[in-house]
């Protein structure tokens, strides 16, 4: 661990909330305003019993998006078009444990551990789980996710897994 | 004929059968007896995939999988042959590993220490003087074997049933459709790391039909279509790299494009469609190479058409967007486990590979732009088969445009389909599945 400033790890933990409160209450132009241009969204996939896939060139991957992935998966949504999206799930993002894992420049990374309970009346309730690792980087205004990695410790997907409910 | 339920044990009345029209009894989703008739009838008597050989490659490599319901691992042995056992210690039956994959040369039962060889003999028995008296004794006892295994090109097959048809026979003309994908590399295929499990809450056969059916692409595929156009737009997709774009847009118009539906003997379907833009798809570099190897029209079935290949009862191989392999596993006659896997050729370059796993987490992940919306389908339409007021799927689109025999793409490819149907959206492909089903549960 790196000995990191209190107000860096205000800082972060606001963002990581941040972003958790703005899928949960579904306002996605400010969801992706949080992520930087040339950001990378990425859920590995389990790769064996006893870990994840770590090669996203190499291994198939759930999701590895660039921000236009990420636009187009809003797209989607608004579009109210995906029988699996419609109608969407209300969700609770609780996010927890954030801490700051490294410092270098314009950069910090950090780590959370985070549970999504997502309920939608034609499935009932779905809970899952997992770690996030999280690159940010500096801009004039603030914070923002140059890179974000969604570890799901489900292996066995329940209900349709998107960017709302990991 | 009546719009009663069908009795519980007599499969033809499942079906309704006539000239120009075929339907099916929504029951057959629902029905808890029938479920278990088909676990031994169908899975306890049919070939059933288990594995690419590519996941078992050194000796004591092993998968776990189910035939049916019966638990099973697959074992790469010493000599390289391949083998099977129910995932049972001999011993009480505890479940030998609960892992998904590992290797293994020696097994021992975490429960009392029962240690069997990669061949399934019992090699070691903890305090085996105590046993003496009984039955028991290490040369007796061995893990019960999965009788038949075999392989087609890398396609891993076993059979509860000792007294099965030869694979081959079994497979028959869906072979020429299998060689279109395991033979896109002359250094073989591979699986690629990666795994992909999901639950649908829906009978087994839905996913069965589903993965055949073409009618369904246009309307719950859409909004894959649009998303994925919509994306395009915004990178301006394909100056640089014609693998990075996508043909989604065409799913909006598939009554438009040459395409064709066959039944096939055995259970076995197939749809095609032209592809709008080969030079999209990852083989595409291959093309000379391939073409040398097989000939233009082997390499125009493999790169210019998309293809879904549905092997009865429970496999598909789909070679459309990307190269997938995916099968379907029966928990309950109201829920299924689904698992897919990338398959690839050996030596394409890094840009295809990349551009394949993209392409493949685009459409073929429960966490993609379309598998959820198939798996919300196919719960909907178990969901509706509750509706007693109306019980029978009438499968009759396309009946008037299907043929006895092969049309013209299926004599290129050397294949005699049961019946061709000039169009990927026709419905009359499954009643070759659903002859075979009955044909099955009735013997």
């Amino acid at each position: 661990m790196v000995p990191v400033d209190r107000a860096v790890a205000a800082e972060v933990e606001a963002i990581v909330a941040r972003e958790a409160f703005l899928l949960d209450t579904r306002r996605w132009a400010d969801w992706l305003a949080l992520y930087a241009d040339d950001a990378i969204f990425w859920v590995p996939a389990w790769a064996s019993d006893d870990g994840f896939t770590t090669d996203p060139d190499n291994n198939v991957s759930l999701m590895y998006m660039d921000k236009a992935g990420l636009e187009a998966r809003v797209f989607r949504i608004e579009s109210a078009d995906s029988w699996a999206t419609e109608p969407l799930p209300f969700t609770a993002h609780l996010v927890t444990s954030v801490l700051v894992t490294a410092t270098r420049g314009a950069e910090l990374e950090a780590s959370a551990a985070w549970l999504v309970r997502s309920f939608a009346r034609t499935r009932g309730a779905t809970l899952r789980g997992g770690r996030y690792d999280y690159v940010f980087r500096r801009a004039p205004d603030g914070l923002r996710i140059a890179r974000k990695t969604v570890y799901v410790h489900d292996d066995r997907i329940v209900g349709a897994l998107d960017v709302y409910n990991i | 004929m009546p719009d009663t339920a069908p009795s519980e044990f007599d499969p033809t009345g499942y079906i309704d059968e006539r000239p120009g029209v075929f339907r099916v009894h929504r029951s057959v989703f629902l029905d808890p007896a029938l479920f278990e008739r088909e676990m031994e009838r169908i899975f306890g008597r049919s070939w059933i995939y288990l594995c690419h050989e590519s996941q078992i490659r050194a000796h004591g490599a092993y998968v776990a999988t189910t035939i049916g319901r019966q638990p099973v691992f697959v074992i790469r042995q010493a000599d390289g042959s391949i083998k099977a056992f129910l995932n049972a210690c001999a011993h009480r039956g505890a479940a030998l590993t609960a892992r998904r994959s590992g290797t293994a040369r020696t097994i021992t039962c975490r429960y009392h220490g029962w240690s069997y060889a990669a061949d399934g003999r019992c090699v070691m028995i903890r305090a085996e003087e105590g046993f003496h008296g009984s039955a028991i004794e290490r040369a007796s006892v061995s893990l019960a074997a999965v009788p038949r295994v075999a392989t087609y090109k890398g396609f891993v097959f076993g059979c509860l049933d000792a007294a099965v048809d030869p694979l081959d026979e079994f497979l028959g003309d869906a072979r020429a459709f299998i060689d279109l994908m395991a033979d896109q590399s002359e250094q073989g295929m591979e699986i690629l790391k990666g795994e992909s499990v999901y639950m649908m809450r829906a009978n087994w056969k839905l996913q069965t039909e589903n993965s055949t059916d073409g009618y369904h692409v246009a309307t719950v595929h859409r909004s894959f279509g649009t998303a994925l156009s919509f994306r395009d737009s915004l990178l301006g997709t394909g100056a640089d790299d014609p693998m990075k774009k996508t043909e989604a847009a065409r799913i909006l118009t598939l009554d438009k494009i040459v395409s064709g539906a066959y039944t096939l003997r055995n259970g076995h379907m197939i749809n095609w469609s032209t592809r709008g833009m080969p030079e999209a798809v990852p083989l595409h570099e291959r093309r000379a190479r391939l073409e040398a190897v097989h000939g233009a029209e082997k390499v125009r079935w493999m790169i210019d058409r998309g293809r879904t290949v549905t092997i009865f009862p429970n496999l598909l191989l789909n070679d459309m967007a990307s190269t997938c392999i995916r099968i379907w596993r029966p928990i309950a006659v109201d829920l299924t486990e689904i698992e897919t896997w990338c398959l690839a050729p050996i030596g394409e370059s890094a840009a295809a590979r990349r551009a394949r796993i993209r392409k493949y987490e685009d459409f073929f992940f429960p966490a993609s732009l379309a598998v959820p919306d198939d798996v919300a389908a196919m719960e909907g339409a178990h969901a509706g088969s509750q509706a007693s007021a109306h019980v029978w799927n009438d499968l009759a689109l396309g009946r008037a445009t299907m043929i006895a025999g092969a049309d013209e793409a299926a004599r290129a490819l050397g294949v005699e389909p049961l019946t061709s149907n000039p169009g990927r959206e026709s419905e009359t492909a499954f009643d070759g599945f659903y002859r075979e089903w009955r044909r099955r549960l009735a013997s």
